[in-house]
Formats: C-alpha cells, structure tokens, sequence
C-alpha cells in the first residue's frame, strides 16, 4: 500500500514535466480516424492523469467470467489512477453492441472487451479503437486487427496438454475416452476438441463417445447418464471444462462407477466451486488453468495508458496442469493478495 | 304480515361513487318472516343498497341495525355470519368446479383435516331436495344450464342458513315451472322466519310472492306499498316518476309473406353435450311483418333452435330443412346468416352480445363495417355517424357514443345489440330473451321498436321465459317441449295457461288433474 | 317511451373523464416522459455535457430497440386478439440464420433472400395460427412449441454455428447493400434499423386507425363470442394476425442479421419477453381487446431508455434487472387500477 502511494506520487510529478506536450489533446480529435499507434499515443497521457476503463463482459453466468472481472477489480484497485466500469451482455450480442456503445458515449479512455462472438461485435470494436480508443480483447477474439491487443489462453494448447497428460500418465497403455463436448459451434469447444486429438495421437487412447453438454453442469450429468448405459468401459471421461465433469462425476457416482474413470477437466478457476478445489477432493484426476487474462489486461492498460509503452499485439497466456499433487498450493497462490 | 321488530334497519343510507351518488336517503327495514320487494329502474340505487347490506360497500354514510343493533360490516363474510346472505344477478359459480364444491367453497368441511367430500355432497343433495331439484352434487357447475345453475346459487345461499336472504333477480334464468319451485321454497323460508329481500323486474311475480314493496328512485325511496292491492301501471308509474300507458304494443300489421320456413328440423350431432337440447322435430313459419314467440321450458330447445338457424348452433347431420324466402338455406356460420339477412340477438348480452370495456360505437357498428367502408377500410366519420344514427333510433341514453358500453343500464345495452343487428338490415330477426335484467322503461321501448319493426315488413322470432311478454308482445306463439315444436297458438285467443300448459306436455283440453 | 325520461345518472360517463382516466390512456407516454426526464437528471455529464442527450446516444436508443419494437408491433395485434406468440426470439433467429445462408452460402440475390425469409416467417406464424384456432390448443403451448421448434430449425440451417456475413461481390460474400442495415443514413445520423422500426410502427397505427380488420382484432379479444355472433371471420382474423407476427419477427431477423454481421442460431434468447414487457408497459391488456400500438411504440422507446441510462451509470447488470421488473409491475399497476377508480 505504502509503495504503491510513493510510486504513485513519484509518477504524478514525473507526468507533470513529461505529458504537458500530450495535454492538449481532447476529445475532439478523437473522431479523427486515427491509426493504431496514433491511438495510443493520443490515449497515453502518463501517470498525471484519472482514467475511466470500461470492461464490457460477455455475460457473467459462467463462473469463469465472474472470476475474470474480479481478477481486472482487484488488479485495477491497485492503480490509483484506474477507475473500471463493467457491463454485462447476459450472452446477448446486441446488449453487447448497445454495452460497447454506452461505454463509448461515456468516454472511456480504454475499452477492455471479452466478446460474446467475434462477428456481430468486431464492427463496433473497430470503431471504438479508430476513434482513439485503446482496445484490449480478452479471452474471445474479434475478427481482423482493429484493437491494440488480443491476451487470451491457447484453447489448442490446453487440449493438446490434456491429452498428453491423458495419454502419457493417466493411460500410457491406451484406453477408451468419452469426450463430454462445450457447446457446438463455439470456437473453445472446437479448439479444445482438436488439441485434445492432437495431443492422444499416436497412442492407444481411443476416443469411444463423444457428447456436447453446451458447458452446463446439469447437462453434463444428463449425458454421462446415457453414456455410461451406452459404454461398459470406460477409462478416462475428458470433459472441455470442470462443470461438465462435475456433472458427469455426479452421474457416474449415481451410477456406483466412479471406481476406474478418471475425470479430466478444463479451466481449473481457483474459486471454492472450481476445479483446484475438485482435483483437491478427488472428483478430478485433473484440470488445465485457463487463466481469465484479468490482471494481464490491467498490466496492458497501464502500459497504454500510463507508461506510454507498446504492447504486443497478442499475448498467450500460459496454461498449468493441476493435479492431486499441485492443487492446493496452486489454489493458494492464486488466492494470495499479491 | 308480522309487526315484530325488524331483523335488519337500514336508515339513511347515502354512498357516492366519484361525482355520483348512488343512494341518497334510503330507509329499508326486513320483518321476520316476510318477502320484501325492492323496486325501480336500472341506476335507482337498488344494487348498491344491497351491496351495502351484504357487507360488499363498507364506506358508506347511514345505519344499520342488525336485531336491533348498530352493525358495520366489514366484509361479506362479517354480514354472512349475522345471518345476512346474497344472491348475485351475476353467477357467483367457480365452473370446473362442482355444485358440492361451489355451496361449500370458502368453507368447506374437513374431517380430521381431510376434506370430507362425502359430507358435502350430502349436505348439498339435501339442499337441493328441498328447493326440488334434482342434480347429481358431484357434477362439474360448467356441464349445468343457466337456469340450473342460478338454482345452485339460491341452494347455496339457502345452505348458509341465513336469516335475511336477498334474491336479486333470481329468476331471469329460471323457466316457470322452476319459478314455482323457488316460490314454494321463498314460502317456507318465509315461514321459518327468514326475511327476503327480492329484486326483480316481474310484476306478476312480486304481486305473487311479495307481501311489501319499496321503490326506489333516483337513489331515494320513493315509498313503501302493499303489492297485492297496487296496479302495475301504479308501480311502474312509481318507478319511472310518470305514468304510463300499456306496457305491451301489439302490431297491427298487415302480415306479408311467409319470409322463413322451418320444416321438421332436427340435429343429430355426433358428440352430444349435457344440458343442450338440440331442435329434434321443429316445425314454424314466420311471415313478414310477423312477430312470432318462442315458449318452452327451461331445457326445451329455445336457444338451440335459434343458434341453429343463425348457423351457429351444434354441429352435426341436420334433417329437414329451413326455407328463407322461399329458397332452401344451410346456415353454417354467423357471416352466412347474416349475408342472407338473418341477424340474431343472443340471450346473455354480457357473454355473448357485447364488448363489455368497448364503446358504445364499436358495439354498434362491428357486425355493419363492409357497408360503412370499402376494400377493408373504414372511415371513421362515416362510423361515427353511424352509430349516432342507431343511438338516436334506438332512443339509447348516453352520455358519448365514444362510452364503454358497461357504463350503460342493461335496457341501453340491450339497445346497443339490437341497433348492431339493424344495421345489419335483416329480414328476419331472431331474439333471444332479449328483455332479460331490462327495466320496465326499456322493456317498452323494445317491445315498440319490434312492433316498428315488423309494421317495415322484418320476420321476429321471439324467445322468452315470461308468458305476459309472449303473449301481450307476439301475434303467435309457438311452443317447444324436449326439442319439438308441440302446439302454435293465435295470441289473440290464447291464454297464457294454455301456453304452459303446452310446454308441460299436460292436456290442452280439458286439465285433469 | 320519447325521450323525456327521467336522465339516467351519468355516473361512469363522469368518472371515465376523470384526470387518472385520461392518465390511464396515455399511461406509457406519460411513463415514456417521466423515464425520459429521470434519465436527463442522471446523465453522465463528463465535461458539463448531458451525454445522454447527445444526438448519437438518443438515435442509438432507437436503434437499440428497433428489433424489439419490429416485433412489438406484431405482438401486440396477438395479444389484441387474446394470444400471445412466444416464438418471436426463435423465429427472429432463424430468420438471421436464413438471411446469412440464402446471401452467403447460396448466393441469392438480396431482394430474393429477403422475399424468402420474410415468406418463412409469415408461413411460421400462420401455421401456429392455425394450429391454435383450428385444433383449439392455446395459444400460449402452440407458440412454446413454436418457440422450440424455430429455434431447433436455426441451429439445423446453421449448422449449429453462427453464420458470418462478409460483404462484397464475391463467392461466399453477401451484397453489399445489405450491410446498410448496420449503418446510418441522413449523414451518418439516423440508424437505419431505427428507421424501419419508424416505419412499421407509423405504417401499423395508420392501418390500424382506419381499417375494418382493426375493428375485428379489438371484437375478437374483447369478446370472441359476441365478434363470432357479429359475423366477425373469427378464424381468418388470428390466423392472420399471427402470420403478421411471424412476418415483424423475420424483418427484425433480418435487421438482427444485418446488424451483426452473423446470423446467430443462438441470438434472441429470452426476446419475447422483452417484447411481451414492452407492449404491457405499452398499456396493452394480456386479455386482449384493449390497447395501442402507439402504447407499445412507447412501451418499447421506454425500456430502451432505461436500459441506456441504467447502462451509461453502469450500474449492476443484477441491480438493472430488478429496476426493469419494478418498472414493469409498476406499468401494470397503472393499467389495472387507473381506468376504475
């Protein structure tokens, strides 16, 4: 807290001598259609300045998403100069639309985005970074490259890990997979789908039944239950997030066949609901993070916005397999204030 | 009859609703053991009165003595349980419901916590038994008549055991013989002690049953009178503030040609209902300029019949045929009908005849809007003047013909239908009860516009459940008993025990009984 | 017997002139002012300018409610005849499905794309139009039927995937002047779906003001019976009434569509009851027979403008959820208890 107030004051006089040039830039050149970098360098106007952010959030049903503006809240509370307001689209393309349009009207100075889906969204995005606006898209993407940085998890990535791992510790023999799908369509479902195969080729892993349960635990659950009527063996259910194996958890547990399958989940969220917390208690044999980019997205704003530096156009985040033997200390970093 | 103190004293009651007043200074007192007649025109006050006595109006200025002591109500409730009960004109019944179920609703028995079906049945068949009906207590009330349902009403405020009952126009939906039946029942409450408080329309039924009566006027008392020695002219006169000449207009017209045949009509429709009496042998004329009634019991196909020839009625294999102007028709629908000049007024205009919450005007000229527009458009000038025109013909009284039409009496209302169905320009006329909760002013004004109407040369078919109305109204009657048309007397020679008779199925000649 | 009766008490006639009455008629306009003046008041005002007013912000108020103010307009005549259509989000999807397929897959000139789904959503409602009258099944279980079917056959014509439109005259791009709808015209002011939504709903109030099927809509919901009795085509005026609901839902698909870019098998979940929502507060009766299409235009403009100020003060999306149900219940309260007392 004490740093953090030096540091603060210490930019503050800083500012003072080196953004005076910047200052005479207002809101009226925005409308220009300004360039990418031109965007930045009007927005950036050092650490003298108040900025408004606003966070436009796809929807907050998901726990994952939750997680995600509360990780921007926490890491935003710790740069005094950062005030963020959310939206939530409640899954909705058009309030989506409309939320980037309001954020717009009130003036942010750097809009942070995770889109519902990238066509209906990416003509507004445009418009919001060549008016001057910094862009950060988190997580999902928009189409074409009108924003200043894309930071999200590679969905590929995380699949190909699960299936290494599925292939190479759970069953080095092979064995018999029932994949429980996200919802079709949608790219992560798609893309974890892939990874996955990519990553269990060349083994004998094979991949026996394969349903969509659209993320949603409750259906998770339905479909394990036609599953296991449907399959007598099966080795490894590998789910494209933690709820959906929970469901399917539930399931096999009603069923008494838990015994000999081992649940392989997706996301990993350090909250008491998620998956550390079920690989802790032995319902998951596994779980891939899927970091939500929250902080990460703070960090790029204060590089745009306060340290006029550049950022690169996309930023990978890092995946972590967590397992019996990591989750509980992997649960409490995550939870640390720091 | 009795001089014993009152069981319940109304004294100067007033109640204003918004800019209107209601009642002004109404004096009411019930004597144990009488039937005490309210009368007066539609809007005199009477409905409010009894509002206020069954404990539905609670703010209001004035007394109420129950036994001798200040009551205020609070509720229904609070004045069910001083013995004070009320049966509405409109039917309080739950339909899917049963009649057990509907007497016991709000109150129903339980035997160790259980509802004790059995117990409610059978204290509902007693009841029943005793007012003379005969209906299963188990049967949903939506599979009952009319009729047969306003007797489930009076059983369950009988069921209360109340010791003032009121009876609003309990018998608009009851046939003669049901009539008598309720009279029966009246006399004994009477005997019992109960005070009866009676509203009705029917002059000949107060002069029977009512031992006082009081007008009401204008929300004031006009006074009380003993109806067995007071005229009708006198008590209509009473009502309306003026005398008044005969309340019948027989026409005198020449009578035309035969405008519609009916020729051994049956229906036989393929999933019977309960309670409908489908036409199963009727055989009628009705000439031009014609007025012919339709008399039967409760039951015997009145309504059936009509609905059939306005092509609305069951559907089925007819047999045969129905002749309009000489050329045989199947009416199939009300648009046919109506395209040939058959219009119809429906026995409950609050059901079937009227937007209730529309205006006057859209009443009017819904069923007429092709001839007051083109291509599907309408003007709404030409509307407007329309249903002014039917306003002023019709002689209906309203405020705007932009009102809705529930803020009418039930005479103007009945007018509004009546002026819809004009418009139409029928030849033939088909009404159903159309004088049904009417006042005795309006009831005239209909009974003169259908002599207007036959004098231009329109067929009317009338049914009616009040003998005086077919007879005093109608230059024939034609009888229906159990969907067949039995006897079709002259008026002229007619006497309406001759029609009752009929529509029993006793002897015309010669009763012996 | 002449007219010198006794007058009868003009007791309603008095009180129907009442202020509250006349309150009641106008109730969503006058809700529509109220709300309009609430949001001045809680404008944002970064730099001392009311954003809220803004050119921009008010024009984007329209277009933000042009899709469901399209299909308010439909549903309204529904309700008038005593229905309810609770297929429109469904029908609005597969229409923005069909628009991205027919233009982008099968390369359909734009006035035959168009033709199309205009013809699949007049064709959808009018079968569950039929299907409620004819079979006699509410109205309420045909279009929750509806609901699902509509949305099953979005996800099947999809593919399950949202289809994306590229603009251009190329294969697999759609004519260009379909992305006008996703744009602005009179110098870049006036969004065009805001445009058509003017346009229905000014086209709807004038067929309504003089056309003799407007007389039976409001005769069939205020009492069907007596409209039957009357000689009213009962049957023919809800079939229809429904297929033009069907039809509005498919403009809005396409305007949806055209919008974003896509055709979404899974956008408009939970649309008709925003819609429904908008023609209550609208002073429409579920009952039927009673209300305006100029009540549901406000209805409509009304939630769009609570939704934007709500959202320019970002205030909790959970917070905005219940402000719009108390508006809503509070829009009711106002119908029901105005016109009586």
């Amino acid at each position: 807290m004490m740093r953090d107030t030096t540091r603060a004051v210490a930019g503050l006089l800083a500012a003072g001598l080196l953004v005076l040039p910047a200052c005479g830039t207002t809101s009226e050149n925005r409308g220009g259609a300004a360039g990418g970098q031109q965007a930045r360098a009007d927005a950036c106007k050092g650490p003298g300045e108040d900025y408004r952010i606003g966070m436009s959030q796809a929807n907050l049903a998901e726990p994952y998403r939750v997680r995600m503006n509360e990780d921007i809240r926490t890491a935003a509370a710790k740069v005094p100069q950062f005030e963020v307001q959310f939206a939530d689209a409640a899954q909705d393309n058009s309030q989506q639309v409309n939320d980037v349009q309001n954020l717009m009207t009130n003036q942010v100075d750097l809009l942070i985005i995770s889109p519902n889906e990238a066509a209906p969204l990416t003509s507004e995005v445009a418009q919001a970074y060549n008016q001057g606006t910094p862009v950060i898209v988190l997580d999902r993407k928009v189409n074409g490259d009108a924003y200043s940085t894309f930071i999200g998890a590679d969905n590929v990535e995380i699949g190909r890990k699960a299936g290494q791992h599925v292939a190479q510790t759970l069953l080095p023999q092979g064995g018999k997979v029932v994949e429980i799908r996200g919802l079709p369509g949608s790219t992560p479902a798609q893309e974890r789908g892939d990874g996955f195969r990519q990553g269990i080729k060349g083994s004998k892993v094979q991949i026996v039944d394969s349903q969509a349960a659209d993320w949603l635990r409750d259906k998770g659950r339905e479909q394990m239950d036609a599953i296991l009527k449907s399959q007598p063996q099966i080795d490894v259910l590998f789910s494209h997030n933690d709820p959906m194996a929970e469901g399917a958890y539930l399931a096999a547990e009603e069923a008494g066949r838990t015994q000999g399958i081992d649940f392989v989940g997706i996301d990993a969220l350090p909250i008491p609901s998620g998956g550390i917390k079920a690989v802790e208690q032995g319902r998951l044999a596994a779980s891939l993070a899927y970091p939500t980019g929250g902080e990460e997205a703070i960090e790029a704003a204060k590089k745009l916005l306060i340290s006029c530096e550049n950022v690169p156009k996309t930023q990978t985040l890092e995946t972590e397999l967590v397992t019996q033997r990591n989750a509980s200390q992997v649960y409490s970093r995550e939870n640390s204030p720091g | 009859m009795s001089d014993s103190a009152p069981l319940v004293a109304l004294t100067g009651i007033a109640k204003r609703y918004g800019g209107v007043q209601a009642c002004r200074d109404i004096d009411l007192t019930v004597r144990p053991g009488e039937v005490h007649a309210l009368l007066g025109e539609n809007g005199a006050g009477k409905s409010t009165l009894m509002r206020i006595l069954s404990g539905d109006v609670t703010d209001f200025v004035g007394e109420i003595e129950v036994a001798g002591q200040p009551r205020r109500f609070a509720g229904p409730a609070d004045a069910q349980g001083a013995g004070i009960a009320m049966i509405h004109q409109e039917l309080d019944l739950v339909p899917a419901l049963s009649i057990a179920e509907n007497v016991f609703l709000g109150r129903e028995l339980r035997r160790v916590g259980r509802l004790d079906r059995r117990g409610m049945q059978q204290r509902t068949a007693a009841v029943l038994e005793r007012i003379g009906v005969r209906l299963n207590p188990a049967r949903p009330v939506e599979q009952l008549r009319t009729g047969e349902q306003q007797l489930v009403v009076i059983a369950k405020a009988l069921s209360l055991d109340a010791r003032v009952l009121i009876m609003d126009e309990p018998t608009s939906a009851l046939s003669s013989s049901e009539v008598d039946r309720l009279f029966d029942v009246t006399r004994e409450l009477r005997r019992d002690g109960v005070g009866v408080v009676y509203i009705s329309h029917r002059m000949d039924e107060i002069a029977r049953i009512a031992d006082r009566a009081t007008v009401l006027r204008n929300g004031e008392t006009v006074g009380t009178f003993d109806p067995r020695t007071m005229s009708t002219a006198q008590v209509v006169e009473a009502m309306i503030g003026r005398p008044v000449q005969s309340v019948f207009t027989t026409s005198d017209v020449e009578r035309g040609d035969e405008l519609l045949r009916v020729e051994d009509l049956a229906v036989r429709h393929r999933r019977p209902r309960p309670g409908r009496r489908d036409p199963d042998g009727i055989s009628l004329t009705v000439r031009a300029g014609e007025i012919v009634g339709l008399a039967g019991l409760l039951g015997a196909g009145r309504t059936e019949l009509l609905e059939t020839l306005y092509g609305v009625g069951s559907a089925g294999p007819t047999s045969g045929q129905v002749l309009l102007g000489g050329d045989p028709i199947t009416p199939r629908s009300a648009r046919y009908a109506l395209r040939n000049g058959i219009a119809f007024v429906p026995e409950d205009r609050r059901v079937a005849g009227l937007v209730l919450f529309h205006s006057v005007l859209a009443n009017t000229v819904i069923a007429s809007l092709g001839s007051i527009g083109r291509l599907g458009l309408v003007s709404a000038r030409r509307e407007r003047r329309a249903a002014q025109d039917s306003a002023a013909r019709l002689g209906i009284k309203t405020a705007a013909i932009s009102d809705p039409v529930d803020t009418l009496s039930g005479g103007n209302q009945q007018k509004v239908v009546l002026g819809r169905v004009l418009r139409t320009q029928p030849r033939v006329l088909l009404l159903d009860e159309p004088t049904r909760g009417v006042d005795v002013g309006a009831k005239a004004e209909i009974y003169e516009l259908l002599g207007e109407l036959a004098g231009q040369g329109l067929g009317v078919l009338l049914a009616s459940s009040e003998l005086p109305e077919l007879i005093g109204v109608c230059d024939r009657v034609v009888v229906l008993r159990a969907g067949r048309s039995v006897a079709d007397f002259d008026t002229a020679q007619a006497r309406e025990a001759d029609v009752l008779a009929a529509a029993m199925g006793e002897q015309l000649t010669g009763a012996t009984s | 017997m002449t007219a010198t009766l006794t007058p009868t008490p003009q007791r309603e006639g008095a009180r129907r002139r009442s202020p509250l009455a006349w309150l009641a008629r106008f109730q969503s306009v006058l809700g529509l002012v109220v709300v309009f003046v609430g949001a001045i008041v809680f404008s944002p005002t970064p730099d001392g300018e009311i954003i809220f007013l803004s050119g921009e912000n008010l024009t984007n108020i329209v277009r933000a409610v042009s899709e469901i103010g399209i299909i308010a307009v439909g549903m309204t005549l529904v309700i008038l005849v005593g229905g309810i259509d609770l297929s429109v989000g469904s029908v609005l999807s597969l229409a923005a499905v069909g628009s991205a397929v027919l233009l982008v897959d099968n390369q359909l000139p734009l006035a035959a794309a168009m033709a199309l789904v205009l013809l699949v959503g007049l064709v959808f409602g009018a079968l569950q139009g039929a299907a409620s009258t004819l079979l006699g099944i509410q109205a309420f279980i045909v279009t929750l039927a509806g609901l699902s079917i509509a949305r099953g056959l979005a996800r099947l014509w999809s593919g399950g995937q949202a289809v994306p439109i590229a603009y251009g005259s190329g294969p697999g791009e759609a004519p260009i002047a379909f992305s006008l709808l996703g744009e602005r015209t009179f110098n870049g002011i006036v969004p065009i779906p805001a445009l058509i939504f003017v346009a229905v709903a000014g086209g709807a109030i004038a067929f309504l003001r003089i056309s003799a099927f407007s007389r039976h809509v409001y005769a069939i919901g205020g009492n069907e019976k007596a409209a039957r009795l009357s000689g009213v085509p009962v049957t023919r005026v809800k079939i229809t009434v429904f297929a033009v609901c069907g039809l509005l839902a498919a403009l809005a698909g396409i305007v949806h569509a055209g919008q974003l870019n896509q055709g979404g098998p899974n956008d408009a979940i939970g649309y008709e009851l925003d819609v429904i929502a908008a023609v209550v507060i609208g002073g429409t009766a579920l009952s039927g027979g009673r209300g305006t299409v100029i009540g549901t235009v406000a209805g409509a403009l009304l939630l769009g403008v609570l939704n934007n100020i709500l959202g320019l003060n970002s205030v909790d999306e959970n917070v905005q959820l219940v402000i719009k149900g108390l508006v809503i219940v509070a829009a009711a309260a106002v119908a029901r208890f105005a016109p009586r007392t």
